[in-house]
């Protein structure tokens, strides 16, 4: 039948299907420092992708619209502020018009959406114009990533995809919108060799 | 499938990818909701799920969950809401089409915050686009829909 | 003032008349009364008093033929109506009725004659008279040009009065008194002994005689709803409760959906198509050709989008540019080039010797194609059954496609009925009837059903027929304080001729005036100045957008006269006064230096005040917008606006129109482009063509004068000063000239 359906299966089943085939976690220490850096190196280039870091926004609650369909980075259209609450309860929620689905295949320019409820990630995930080396800093300091050691961000991501939520959205975010680099399970992948690597980060 | 709009149940026969606003036009014959651009820009679609405004055209009628209310459900001329009383007392609506979806964000807004200032309207109503430059009497209305709901 | 007695006048001028306008003829044609349309279709009991005017015993109808696009014909029409008829107008019912010749717009080709609004007197006037006469022969049933209440404050008027002294004439030959001895109130004629007798039990004994035409209007001062504040608009109601019905929302038994893919080169014909893939979805009927494109007929209009988003579509590519670049090149080339030399309306004093007593002061400026982008998309719903045609829509030219679909269907223009319904928006955009034509052809198709034509969104966007983008060159000279040459170049492609031709298949001969309109006719006294029009090649296909020409010419000839006053040395707001030769124009420039406590552009640090002004539709229209600069751009804090439409009946919608207009303006000046690649606009909705959203609207103040000696529409007038009056004020706040639209190209707005 419709596109849209054909999609949909695929993406259900490639989050599914990560869940199941839960990552088999490389031993610590058991990947080089080097190798720990490359992989962070393409985690930076995930996170910094506008899929990820327009709603990994700062204090100020305001999500970006960024990527090749917009030109220059700018704030999200429509005056949107997301407010403390990074749901935007106190003015306009997010859900509003990004909808809870399972479905990723909306129009373009349409509101995108996907299997949990649309937020902005907390303020300590900041990424939007961050540097690598602050954003590595982030990503391992459990103070500032939700309290997890590096098992965890794995875990973290696995149980995200298998919710088909952002995280799987990335890789399949619909509307002819450019995905994150790679491919999800390339990203859980590296997340797992930088943390086995002891999560080594670049300089400056 | 089954939906409940304006206290009524429904059943349609329809993809479940159809979006909420084609089920309720083309296919309940409630026409209150405007269709203006399809891709949540314009906001003329919008309707309260269990009472959260939400773009029709965006959500998908399989993942509905809640009750839907429509403009013709939250007042009719005979019996309007405080929104739509104040609506019609400030003579807020040119061509009108984007209206029922102002309004219904207009009702979600004070739902949620009684009494907004200039700047949490601006922040609220700014997804609803309206072309022939109603703003200033939406702003004056929504202030006094809030003072009479206050009152009430 | 009553078009009563003017025949020998019309008479008088025809001939000149049909060399300016490139159209002739018969002086008995235009003498010939028009039959009254209502009177075809009455049943027994029923009169039809006047075209505008129909009681039978159950009520009153008021035919408003000028459609509702949101600007409230509906409502000022019917209240003309009542106030001379003593009726509660919301007690009647209200309809647009048939299209027909008896209800030709004879104001709205009036602002297309050789003289500036601003002269009046007998050859002015008269020659906006007579541009009537086409007008009745061309049979341009048409709202636009913000005439629908010039062209209908008399006629809808005598209406209303025809109406009620012919209701009192066959009262008073039921019970043997005189006309003169009754009076009528609130829908009914009241006998001397205050005996009432219901109009619509009269509606019998009113058709038997001839209509009492000899009537008298009443004086301002009688009125009861006319002119007082507060007047309630009769659509509001349904408006904000989801009930009005607009083309969109009409529903029939057994009705189909269909939506359309047509070229995006606008017009060019030619496609490869495989629908393989949409003819296998649900709920498609039919895949077909239209014209320029493909429809696809199904039972559920997102079902039809859908299918049409699957259709692979091989374009043929037409011969103008595909890109803007190429475009705007294009109109450059034609600026001052002789060979496209097309009109020059304004040319005083010696400019080219007044240009070389100094040093030129040199401005170049462009403003790009900009979509109507109406909320509701376009729509019709037609049903052919037996010969008939039946169409439903929202337009603002029925007469046109009455005669287009009788073409299409092969039957006689008689054959074809229009319903005009409610519109939601237009701005000029149901000036085109191309989604008429497609349905036409589509429910040709399906003979006995209803079919409803819905464009998407994006075929709208691309199918827009948008204001034409254009370019300017400004040459000016000052001396001892004072602009002394004011020189103004303008190339555009022509538009009139265009849409004229497109609606009616006949050429428009002579120049096209609105590649100057809004910058010839404005009311300046400069010793030497001049004003050009240069015709660039057809391109994009354009129409009307709201207030036409003077949307860019208004930018051009403000922002180029801020320039040469700045340059002078003199204060912006007093130097247009002193130049100003019109007396309500200096008044509304008076008013807002007035209302903003104007004392010079310059404001505290940061902040600026700019003025902007244009007489559009013969109304003189004066703003002056406080800006300040901030860290995240320019915010727009205040907007004040004196207009004068000679006479204002009704302040509330005046309000509500110029607040539109301001916003309508701004928004567009500020945010707004149609931008060319492959001949389709990149901008294909709202995400990049949003016009202006609430947070970015400014408080507004808003005074009407009455100093006009005619009375004028407001729809458009608000429009042009906009955009100038904030680049001003922007040049004031920042010392940063901005010649070029959409301004965000250039700054950051909050």
């Amino acid at each position: 039948m419709q596109k849209s359906v054909v999609i949909l299966a695929a993406v259900s089943i490639a989050g599914a299907a990560l869940a199941e085939a839960a990552l088999t976690l490389p031993e610590e220490g058991s990947i080089s420092r080097a190798d720990g850096q490359a992989a962070f190196e393409r985690i930076y280039e995930v996170v910094t992708h506008p899929r990820c870091a327009n709603c990994h926004v700062g204090a100020d609650n305001i999500p970006m619209w960024s990527g090749p369909s917009y030109g220059e980075a700018r704030p999200h259209g429509m005056h949107i502020n997301a407010g403390e609450s990074r749901i935007g309860a106190e003015f306009l929620p997010c859900q509003t018009c990004h909808v809870t689905s399972d479905d990723f295949d909306t129009a373009p320019h349409a509101a995108p959406r996907f299997g949990i409820a649309w937020q902005l990630a907390p303020v300590e995930f900041e990424w939007f114009g961050k540097s690598r080396a602050e954003i590595c800093a982030q990503l391992k300091d459990p103070e500032r990533n939700g309290g997890r050691d590096w098992r965890e961000l794995v875990e973290h991501l696995e149980h995200d995809a298998s919710l088909n939520g952002p995280v799987a959205w990335g890789w399949s975010p619909g509307g002819d919108r450019e995905p994150a680099p790679r491919t999800l399970e390339e990203h859980v992948e590296d997340m797992a060799l930088w943390g086995a690597a002891g999560q080594p980060c670049p300089q400056g | 499938m089954k939906l409940t709009v304006n206290g009524t149940e429904h059943e349609v026969d329809v993809e479940p990818e159809m979006p909420l606003l084609w089920v309720l036009r083309d296919e309940l014959n409630i026409k209150g909701p405007k269709y203006g651009c399809g891709i949540a820009q314009c906001g003329a679609c919008t309707v309260h799920v269990d009472g959260m405004a939400v773009r029709s055209c965006q959500l998908p009628v399989g993942d509905l969950e809640g009750e839907v209310t429509t403009i013709e459900g939250l007042g009719t001329p005979e019996s309007l809401h405080a929104v739509q009383a104040a609506w019609v007392a400030h003579q807020v609506a040119q061509c009108g089409y984007c209206q029922s979806g102002q309004i219904m964000q207009a009702a979600a807004l004070l739902d949620l915050n009684p009494a907004p200032t200039d700047a949490e309207i601006d922040a609220v109503m700014s997804g609803n686009l309206c072309r022939c430059g109603t703003y200033p009497r939406i702003r004056a209305a929504i202030h006094d829909a809030a003072q009479k709901l206050s009152e009430a | 003032m009553s078009r009563a007695g003017k025949i020998a006048r019309r008479t008088f001028l025809i001939g000149s008349a049909a060399i300016a306008g490139g159209v002739a003829f018969g002086v008995y044609m235009a003498k010939k009364p028009i039959p009254n349309p209502l009177l075809d279709d009455l049943k027994d009991g029923e009169a039809a008093i006047t075209p505008f005017v129909k009681i039978d015993a159950n009520g009153i109808t008021l035919i408003t033929p000028r459609a509702d696009k949101g600007q409230g014909a509906y409502s000022i029409q019917a209240y003309l109506i009542a106030e001379e008829l003593d009726i509660d107008p919301a007690t009647a019912t209200i309809t647009p009725g048939m299209p027909r010749q008896a209800y030709y717009n004879a104001t709205v080709l009036g602002e297309g004659v050789p003289i500036p609004a601003y002269k009046e007197g007998f050859v002015a006037d008269t020659l906006r008279d007579f541009m009537s006469v086409p007008a009745k022969l061309l049979s341009i049933q048409m709202t636009g040009g913000s005439s629908t209440v010039p062209d209908g404050f008399d006629r809808m008027r005598l209406a209303g009065a025809t109406a009620r002294e012919t209701l009192k004439e066959a009262a008073a030959r039921r019970v043997g008194v005189a006309r003169g001895d009754l009076r009528t109130e609130n829908g009914a004629v009241i006998l001397p002994d205050g005996t009432s007798i219901a109009y619509t039990d009269l509606a019998a004994e009113a058709a038997e005689i001839d209509p009492i035409t000899n009537v008298t209007l009443r004086p301002a001062s009688a009125w009861r709803y006319l002119g007082k504040p507060d007047l309630p608009r009769l659509d509001m109601l349904r408006k904000c409760t989801g009930t009005e019905v607009y083309g969109i929302d009409m529903e029939f038994q057994d009705m189909l959906h269909a939506t359309v893919r047509a070229n995006p080169a606008v017009g060019t014909a030619g496609a490869r198509v495989d629908a393989s893939a949409a003819e296998a979805m649900r709920g498609v009927e039919k895949i077909l050709p239209v014209s320029n494109g493909v429809g696809v007929i199904a039972n559920n209009t997102w079902r039809a989008f859908q299918a049409a988003e699957v259709l692979e579509i091989e374009w043929s590519a037409p011969d103008y540019p595909g890109t803007s670049d190429g475009i705007f090149a294009a109109l450059e080339q034609a600026l001052g080039d002789p060979d496209s030399y097309d009109h020059r309306q304004r040319d005083e004093g010696d400019v080219d010797a007044a240009l070389e007593a100094g040093e030129i002061i040199d401005a170049r400026y462009r403003i790009p194609y900009l979509a109507h982008a109406p909320m509701e998309p376009m729509n019709a719903v037609v049903r052919v059954l037996e010969g008939q045609v039946e169409i439903w829509t929202g337009t603002q030219i029925p007469l046109f496609i009455r005669d287009r679909a009788a073409t299409i269907a092969g039957v006689a223009p008689e054959a074809v009925k229009v319903y005009v319904l409610p519109m939601g928006g237009s701005f000029g955009h149901r000036l085109e009837m191309t989604h008429v034509e497609q349905a036409v052809e589509l429910a040709l198709a399906v003979p006995g059903r209803h079919l409803k034509l819905t464009w998407s969104r994006e075929e709208d966007m691309s199918h827009d027929y948008p204001r034409p983008a254009s370019v300017a060159a400004g040459r000016g000279q000052v001396a001892d304080g004072k602009v002394v040459a004011f020189d103004l170049s303008v190339s555009q492609s022509a538009m009139a001729p265009e849409w004229f031709g497109r609606l009616s298949g006949m050429s428009l001969p002579g120049p096209d005036a609105t590649i100057t309109t809004g910058s010839w006719d404005q009311p300046f006294a400069i010793p030497n100045y001049r004003v050009t029009g240069y015709r660039a090649p057809s391109m994009v296909p354009v129409s009307s957008w709201r207030s036409v020409g003077a949307s860019g010419n208004g930018f051009y000839h403000d922002s180029f006269l801020d320039e040469l006053i700045h340059a002078a040395g003199a204060d912006p707001l007093a130097e247009r006064i002193l130049l100003c030769l019109h007396e309500p124009a200096r008044k509304v420039l008076e008013a807002v230096g007035e209302m903003s406590g104007w004392d010079g552009p310059s404001m505290a640090e940061g902040r600026g005040r700019g003025v902007g002004f244009c007489m559009s539709f013969g109304v003189p229209c004066a703003q002056v917008i406080e800006v300040t600069q901030t860290e995240a751009g320019i915010r727009i804090d205040q907007v004040y606006v004196a207009v004068d439409v000679g006479e204002v009946l009704d302040p509330t919608n005046l309000e509500a129109q110029v607040f539109g207009g301001v916003i309508f303006g701004l928004g567009h000046a500020m945010n707004c482009a149609l931008t060319y690649e492959d001949h389709a606009p990149l901008e294909t909705n709202y995400h990049a063509y949003e016009g202006m959203r609430l947070y970015q609207a400014p408080q507004i103040e808003v005074r009407a004068l009455s100093n006009g000696s005619r009375i004028r529409g407001v729809g458009e007038p608000a429009v042009p000063p906009a955009a100038p009056a904030l680049a001003n004020a922007i040049f004031a706040a920042t010392g940063q000239r901005i010649r070029e639209l959409p301004l965000n190209k250039h700054i950051d707005f909050v």
